[in-house]
């Protein structure tokens, strides 16, 4: 990026937008939308919608170092020219799905309840497998004639300004899944949201999935953003509205690669007596992001989070999470790992609102890393706004090398070097993998660390 | 038969030598005691023959069965049979106690050109040495060491033992942090794996031990070096008259 293309000129120290200059990504997308407006599904409401958020993008541009939320993560760095939309998305055969559902998730049976995306498009009737209890559609198809809850989700979380990669979603996004749980429904199967891609071309997807958990409800929600084969640079966007009670877990698997960007976000909303847990998972070589929005509307609410980022390459891997206690009696929860290899980089920022009225917030958070080599790099920041004056809120985070002395110890036993290092590379990262739901998931997550340990291990010994 | 020659140890970022020409030999079926005041070398000793990083070797040789152990590293050592029972065993969190022992006895079994074992195989192996130990099966599904008493950790540690079945044992300060019913359960532990095929290398500060770990020789380690060797009556008059007569001063 050239100097010339900056959106901003400094003065004495001072950032302000004198003459707005886009950068040669923010202009591809700004033409990438203008091309594709009119076969971007949605009706009025929504082009209204998109036409604002491409706007509020234009305004703001890609975020860069010098905004705070994401001084680690210079997108406007990492992307430096914007890859086309994908349009040209063929619907994949029933073969090629049934290979994206094996792959989502080795090790997990998720054919139950499904519904698979290729570059941002759901992948016709054999992309979505149904179990009775759950009411799962594509979201291109209701787009044009919303149910209005959903028009009335997106409108809330798409039309923001102040936050251009959401808004840049809102403005791109061409399909994604939505789920309606009715209240009281129980479904122990995880429902599967799964994304893959096709063709050899470096391409932008955006997607949005909306999840409504009604009263009472619980559901398993395993989403999975498989390796892509060609370079992609992906923005999706999770909205969940967790009703009364409600119980939610939801597994995010992100497998990245190097000259890949994953910008994804969840929001989630949580009422009264509810729960969600969710876990992320991380593993490659690329540029990911995950933004997490939770907020408490409810009291006596819980949202517990894991996350295992495996890291390795130029890799770079980045948590930002802001969870909102507008409410009191309500508890919040992170440990979130890293393994960084080689210039692998990890990025962990835990911002905790405690509002004045939320008294008896019960909030701890725990960032902690593991450094395989000299190069990795580890940026932990947690950031607590306590309004509220009973409250019990802590943060750690910790980074360290593999401790020698145990090394030692394990080889003492007969453990040759490069097991021992995996036995407890894996015996840190499990700690974190011990959050995530339920048990067959956990399992296969597991596999997929000893899987890349392994992979980094034969690499090493090259 | 483990031979000992003229063994010179320093740290390595430090030019203090701590081990000044040891000469020790232990045929094999027998046991052999190491006594000698805190800061003899006795941990040092311990630590090199299982080839921890942080010392160098700058004169003399250790040889096992006529081979020389000193460049090896500690995995290598172990599938020669070496095994050290920590003076503190350590804790690794996140690793089930049965995992780590079954990576370790395939491990040197693989090494040693043996099959490996199979799960039933295995948990009949362990299943016997620990119910000989005391050791409930439940502890083992825990994570190594984790939360465990120091009474536990030793007897997890004699059980590591019985499971590798090395040729070589060097029990560094085992009875320490013992009382007196963990003392005799893990020294009968010890005595059940004395055999013609094994040799022992029992180190320890106070002769209460040697009561149950009876050696077939005593030697007294002061100042980095063999200062007295006699039969296990040395033992009870160490206990008696301390280690003052002892205080040798390094050739």
């Amino acid at each position: 990026m050239s100097i010339a293309q900056q959106i901003t000129t400094e003065t004495k120290g001072r950032a302000a937008p004198v003459q707005v200059l886009k950068t040669k990504a923010e202009t591809a997308l700004a033409e990438a939308f203008a091309q594709a407006e009119r076969s971007l599904p949605g009706g009025d409401w929504l082009r209204q919608l998109r036409r604002a958020a491409i706007g509020a993008f234009g305004a703001e541009g890609l975020p860069h170092r010098r905004v705070e939320e994401w001084k680690f993560t210079d997108l406007r760095a990492f992307m430096r020219e914007a890859f086309p939309l994908a349009t040209d998305a063929v619907l994949p055969k029933p073969a090629a799905i049934e290979e994206l559902v094996r792959d989502a998730l080795a090790g997990a049976d998720l054919a139950k309840a499904f519904a698979v995306f290729v570059d941002g498009r759901g992948a016709g009737e054999a992309g979505l497998s149904a179990i009775s209890e759950v009411d799962g559609a594509f979201l291109a198809r209701l787009a044009d004639h919303p149910p209005p809850w959903l028009e009335a989700e997106i409108s809330e979380v798409g039309g923001h300004v102040g936050d251009s990669t959401l808004a840049l979603n809102t403005a791109l996004f061409t399909d994604g899944a939505v789920i309606d749980i009715a209240n009281g429904r129980e479904i122990d199967t995880p429902i599967a949201l799964i994304f893959g891609d096709a063709g050899s071309e470096s391409r932008t997807v955006a997607t949005r999935n909306v999840v409504r958990v009604g009263k009472g409800a619980k559901i398993v929600l395993v989403e999975s953003h498989l390796v892509p084969n060609a370079p992609r640079q992906v923005n999706t966007l999770t909205q969940l509205v967790i009703g009364d009670g409600a119980e939610v877990v939801h597994v995010k698997l992100v497998a990245s690669r190097e000259g890949s960007i994953h910008l994804g976000r969840t929001v989630a909303r949580l009422g009264a007596n509810a729960s969600y847990r969710p876990f992320e998972m991380v593993v490659g070589n690329g540029v990911v992001r995950n933004d997490l929005a939770v907020t408490f509307r409810g009291q006596h609410s819980s949202f517990d989070l894991g996350g295992a980022k495996l890291v390795s390459g130029h890799g770079h891997a980045d948590t930002t999470l802001v969870v909102d206690h507008a409410v009191p009696h309500c508890t919040s929860r992170e440990l979130v790992k890293c393994v960084l290899a080689d210039r692998g980089r990890g990025v962990f920022q835990g911002k905790v609102i405690v509002r004045p009225d939320a008294q008896k917030t019960d909030g701890k958070q725990m960032a902690q890393a593991l450094m395989l080599s000299q190069d990795a790099e580890f940026d932990s920041k947690p950031e607590l706004e306590i309004y509220a004056d009973d409250v019990i809120c802590g943060h750690g985070s910790t980074s360290a090398e593999i401790d020698p002395e145990l090394i030692f110890y394990l080889r003492s036993r007969g453990i040759p070097l490069a097991e021992a290092q995996a036995m407890l590379v894996e015996s840190f990262i499990g700690e974190a993998i011990d959050k995530a739901e339920p048990e067959e998931v956990q399992d296969a997550l597991r596999a997929l660390a000893r899987g890349w340990l392994a992979r980094e291990a034969q690499s090493a010994g090259k | 038969m483990l031979e000992i020659k003229n063994l010179h140890v320093k740290l390595e970022d430090e030019d203090k030598e701590i081990l000044k020409g040891l000469s020790l030999t232990v045929p094999k079926g027998e046991v052999h005691a190491i006594m000698g005041p805190n800061g003899s070398g006795k941990s040092t000793l311990a630590h090199v023959l299982a080839g921890r990083d942080g010392y160098e070797v700058t004169e003399g040789e250790i040889l096992w069965n006529g081979e020389s152990l000193t460049e090896l590293e500690p995995d290598e050592r172990a599938a020669k049979g070496v095994f050290l029972a920590f003076q503190y065993p350590m804790e690794i969190p996140g690793v089930a106690g049965l995992t780590f022992l079954r990576t370790a006895a395939n491990a040197v079994r693989k090494k040693r050109g043996e099959a490996e074992l199979s799960t039933p195989e295995f948990l009949k192996l362990v299943r016997g040495k620990a119910e000989q130990l005391n050791i409930d099966m439940d502890m083992l599904k825990r994570p190594v060491n984790v939360g465990f008493s120091g009474g536990e950790k030793k007897r997890a540690e004699i059980l590591q033992m019985a499971v590798l079945e090395p040729s070589l044992c060097v029990l560094d300060e085992t009875d320490s942090g013992l009382d007196i019913d963990a003392l005799k359960i893990v020294a009968e532990g010890v005595n059940a794996l004395r055999s013609p095929d094994r040799a022992m290398l029992v180190i320890t500060h106070y002769q209460r031990l040697l009561n149950y770990i009876v050696p077939d020789r005593v030697h007294v380690l002061s100042n980095g070096r063999i200062q007295a060797s006699g039969g296990k009556d040395l033992a009870l008059e160490l206990e008696k008259s301390g280690y003052a007569a002892y205080q040798g001063k390094a050739a």
